[in-house]
């Protein structure tokens, strides 16, 4: 046993879809030792969460089976418990938080009942007032501002990182030995990511309990672990200690990770040479010149929609774009980057204010007036679920815009155009004539890429285009939107909350804050030199692999 | 794992493939297309007059000539439908083809057909039809207002009693057989069903897809439109007019049609409202594509499904408003209808099971086989209930 708290040995998981059996986890072992962190790390579809679910046991009835294997949980086999054996080590000994802060809560409780109840279902015996002691205790202990008033606060009242602190009380509630987090903070905003980080850390020194761990951000990883276990289809390719494994990785596949990481990928070198591009691009006049933006979307109330308040999403942005330029805008969640992004587009109409491109001003423009306009700046999306439209082939979803613009002269052509494109993004000519269902989301994200470039646009607004995808392919768009932009000389609207990204990818940084532009630069400075108290704070909060 | 397990079907055959996978579907398809064939083919399944003769070595086809005017439009409906069917074309333009056909037949049906204006059911058995060298019937040898007077039908006989002839069905209270009135009446119940649900359909999609596209101003008035229309009680509406106007078939799928679209309009200004905000409609206003483009090729047919099932449903809802109707006393007056019958049924001192069980067990069927088909649709087209064994791996 020695100190080990949880032990698995041998973890098989199959699951059970569309009657094929799929082996999720496949003959996993590893340790965790009391008051250590052991995380799991790899990319979607890895198998990391199911292991974490395997070992809690909440794995859908009927559709898993361990055919081999066992967890020790000091010394008991989880596996050979019954279902009420199992419950009762659910919670108060094992405890679990999820990713999603969003609906890991029920909203129709309070959180101070919802908390109660999970203290009185292990602690029968506890009395009304001495659980309501507890949880207000346990509210404090994760550090929720006034948590005396907030017991009766409903979810909703709540910010994404109090609910996912209240989340972490509720789990801690029963003092167990062991908390599995699964992606944790993956729907946060970095800054609240650190502190949540840091919150657990310092809650683990407080209570000694041991985490199970499960991210992809090998920046989390370095801050949390003790030990690392990386998993590939299934397999855990690599154990060890965290400093051991990150700095000197043996296998292949985490090599391959670790490289993959933007802050890590090799620069091209005409990016180098960026200090001259931008002596030259201050001469001529930007190609896209925002003056005074505003978007406000108006609160309406009462029986008469009178107009109470406005929501500010883009306040009084003034912003240059050069051409040829990589720009990245940067922001938390809320901020306003994207409504921005689809305000110079003129997806979403402007309060106030002006949008120039290459002089000709966009505001105010009929729809009829703007489409030769459409043709010169295009937007590629952030969720390759909804990119493309499902009923249409991929020959029809590109060859469209062209037709209506009357970019070739005959369908033909057209399709002789679109395939070109496909090839210029690295994918096969013939799969013009699939429909999107077909296709892997990194795929999607390139046919996204090749569709804003059907029509030759000079500008593309990027919105997020890489954070839905795993780290090695999130690595292979990038690279091909440089290489592209250099083909074409593109001028690129990079919208991202991922400062790795922007450090590899832009040549000029924006960083937005409550709908203000609150600092903007080369790249290199801001990143380097932060003068406004709020990027200071974002980058620290930034989780980076300490090597 | 492997790669690729995607096959390479679109959207609408994944759809199509699984609404196809019950039994229950089946069997509402099966009943629907036994309907359809009789609704087309009833002249040639149960009338009086021979299909085909010869007398004195002359072949003719006493159907044929007497085939009505809506008989033969109806027939070269069905076969435009099959022919548009057949060709590879886009879902649109198979539609439009298929109506501009059925319009240049219905013109060209009325200028040339030229039935003889009286037809004496009596006549067909008589020497000069019975007396020939071969003959061939139809499977049922009545037409439906064929009351067999020189046969001294009474009325009201129960199935197989009668004497020298033999009704399936039994006979109605003028003496006419029940099953070709059965056959006949499928007409009516189908039609009306199609054409009140493809007006209010057209309605609904028009006034919806506008409320859910350009949302704001038009929305709240088109949700007050839709507010008034549901207010409105379809079967006192359809009596009002009936007292009025007297008794029409066309005027009661306007009718049915007009009331009837509100459902249909909301749930196209939901998708729609839904749609709107994806980002492949944002990719096309981006790409500077037309209004119709973005509203009928990128935004109505993924919107569209739901619309299906309750289209499904809004079917047998219009075919039971009919038979209510008829039941009532008030729908059309001479054609063949199963609520008709079933009035009579009713009226009737005696009680007669065959003038009952047989329409309503139509009636019941039909409904009952729609509403089959657009339960297996709604099946196909939940995300939630196809993912139903899909753990996120």
């Amino acid at each position: 046993m020695n100190g080990q708290l949880l032990e698995v040995r041998n973890l098989r998981t199959h699951l059970q879809a569309d009657g094929r059996e799929v082996r999720a986890v496949d003959d996993i072992s590893f340790s965790i030792p009391k008051g250590e962190t052991f995380c799991l790390v790899g990319e979607s579809g890895s198998g990391k969460s199911v292991s974490a679910l395997s070992v809690i046991r909440l794995l859908p009835y009927g559709i898993a089976s361990h055919p081999s294997g066992e967890i020790l949980f000091n010394g008991r086999d989880l596996l050979k418990l019954n279902d009420s054996e199992i419950r009762a080590v659910r919670g108060s000994q094992i405890a679990m938080i999820f990713q999603e802060p969003m609906t890991s809560l029920n909203p129709v409780l309070t959180i101070g009942e919802q908390i109660t109840e999970a203290l009185q279902l292990h602690h029968p015996e506890m009395s009304d007032a001495e659980a309501e002691q507890r949880t207000m205790m346990a509210l404090e202990q994760v550090q929720i501002p006034y948590a005396f008033g907030r017991f009766r606060d409903y979810p909703h009242q709540l910010s994404g990182g109090q609910r996912q602190r209240v989340m972490i009380a509720m789990a801690l509630a029963c003092e167990p030995q062991l908390l599995i987090a699964d992606e944790p903070t993956t729907a946060l905003d970095v800054t609240v990511q650190a502190e949540i980080l840091r919150l657990m850390r310092k809650l683990q020194d407080d209570t000694g309990m041991s985490m199970l761990f499960i991210t992809h951000d090998f920046g989390v990883v370095s801050q949390m672990a003790q030990w690392v276990g990386v998993m590939q289809q299934g397999k855990i390719v690599e154990v060890g200690p965290c400093s051991e494994v990150l700095r000197k990785p043996r296998h292949p596949y985490t090599r391959q990770l670790l490289a993959a990481l933007p802050e890590n990928l090799a620069k091209p070198a005409t990016v180098q040479s960026q200090h001259q591009a931008e002596q030259s691009s201050i001469d001529q006049t930007p190609l896209l010149q925002i003056r005074n933006l505003k978007v406000w979307f108006p609160i309406k109330k009462g029986l008469l929609r009178r107009i109470v308040d406005y929501v500010r999403a883009v306040d009084e942005v003034s912003l240059d774009i050069p051409q040829g330029q990589i720009v990245a805008l940067v922001g938390e969640s809320g901020c306003g980057k994207t409504t921005l992004g689809r305000a110079v587009l003129q997806l979403e109409k402007p309060t106030s204010g002006s949008i120039q491109l290459q002089g000709q001003e966009l505001t105010g423009l009929s729809a009829r007036e703007l489409r030769p306009l459409r043709r010169k700046m295009q937007i590629a999306f952030q969720d390759p679920q909804s990119s493309l439209n499902p009923r249409l082939l991929i020959e029809t979803t590109l060859t469209e815009p062209m037709k209506v613009h009357g970019i070739g002269s005959n369908h033909e052509q057209r399709i002789e155009l679109a395939g070109r494109l496909l090839e210029n993004v690295q994918l096969k000519r013939d799969f013009l004539w699939r429909y999107p269902h077909e296709f892997s989301g990194g795929q999607r994200q390139r046919i996204g890429l090749a569709r804003a470039l059907t029509l030759n646009p000079e500008f593309i607004v990027c919105d997020e285009i890489t954070s839905a995808l795993d780290v090695s392919v999130q690595a292979e768009i990038l690279q091909l939107l440089l290489s592209i932009r250099q083909q074409r000389n593109l001028t690129l609207l990079f919208i991202t909350h991922n400062i790795g990204v922007v450090e590899y990818l832009s040549d000029r940084t924006v960083v937005m804050y409550k709908g203000k532009i609150v600092e903007q630069g080369a790249t290199a400075q801001i990143c380097g030199h932060p003068q406004h108290p709020y990027t200071q704070k974002l980058l620290e909060a930034v989780p980076r692999l300490l090597l | 794992m492997t790669e690729h397990a995607v096959s390479r079907e679109s959207f609408s055959a994944r759809i199509w493939r699984k609404t196809l996978e019950g039994v229950g579907v089946k069997v509402g398809l099966a009943w629907v297309g036994l309907l359809v064939f009789a609704a087309v083919f009833a002249p040639f399944l149960a009338n009086s007059m021979p299909l085909m003769m010869s007398k004195d070595g002359v072949i003719s086809a006493p159907v044929l000539q007497y085939l009505s005017v809506e008989d033969t439009w109806i027939l070269a409906t069905f076969f435009i439908a099959l022919a548009v069917y057949r060709l590879r074309l886009g879902a649109a333009k198979r539609i439009l083809l298929f109506l501009l056909g059925s319009v240049v037949a219905a013109v060209l049906v009325n200028l040339f057909v030229k039935p003889p204006v009286l037809v004496i059911y009596d006549d067909f058995r008589s020497a000069a039809y019975a007396d020939v060298d071969w003959r061939i019937m139809p499977p049922i040898p009545y037409a439906p207002t064929d009351y067999l007077r020189d046969l001294g039908s009474k009325g009201l006989e129960a199935p197989f009693i009668t004497e020298g002839h033999t009704h399936l069905m039994g006979t109605e209270e003028n003496g006419a057989d029940v099953l070709s009135r059965m056959i006949h009446a499928c007409r009516i119940s189908l039609s009306i069903g199609l054409i009140a649900s493809g007006i209010a359909l057209l309605i609904g999609v028009v006034v919806g897809g506008l409320m859910g596209y350009f949302s704001g101003i038009v929305d709240m008035l088109g949700m007050r439109l839709v507010e008034i229309f549901e207010d409105i009680p379809t079967l006192f509406l359809l009596l009002t007019f009936v007292a009025f106007f007297g008794r029409s078939l066309y005027m009661m799928m306007v009718i049915i049609g007009v009331t009837s679209w509100s459902g249909y309009a909301r749930y196209v200004r939901t998708e729609f409202l839904k749609l709107r905000k994806q980002d492949y409609v944002q990719a096309a206003v981006a790409s500077g594509l037309p209004l119709t483009s973005i509203l009928f090729r990128h935004m109505l047919p993924n919107g569209v499904a739901p619309l299906l099932v309750a289209v499904s449903f809004g079917v047998a809802g219009a075919i039971l408003s009919e038979a209510t109707l008829s039941f009532l006393g008030l729908g059309v007056v001479d054609a063949p209808s199963w609520g008709q019958m079933l009035d009579q049924a009713v009226k009737s001192s005696t009680f007669n099971w065959w003038m009952a069980v047989f329409p309503g067990g139509a009636i019941f069927m039909t409904v009952f086989a729609y509403n089959l088909i657009g339960e297996a649709f709604r099946d196909a087209i939940d995300p939630q209930l196809s993912r139903k064994a899909g753990v996120n791996t």
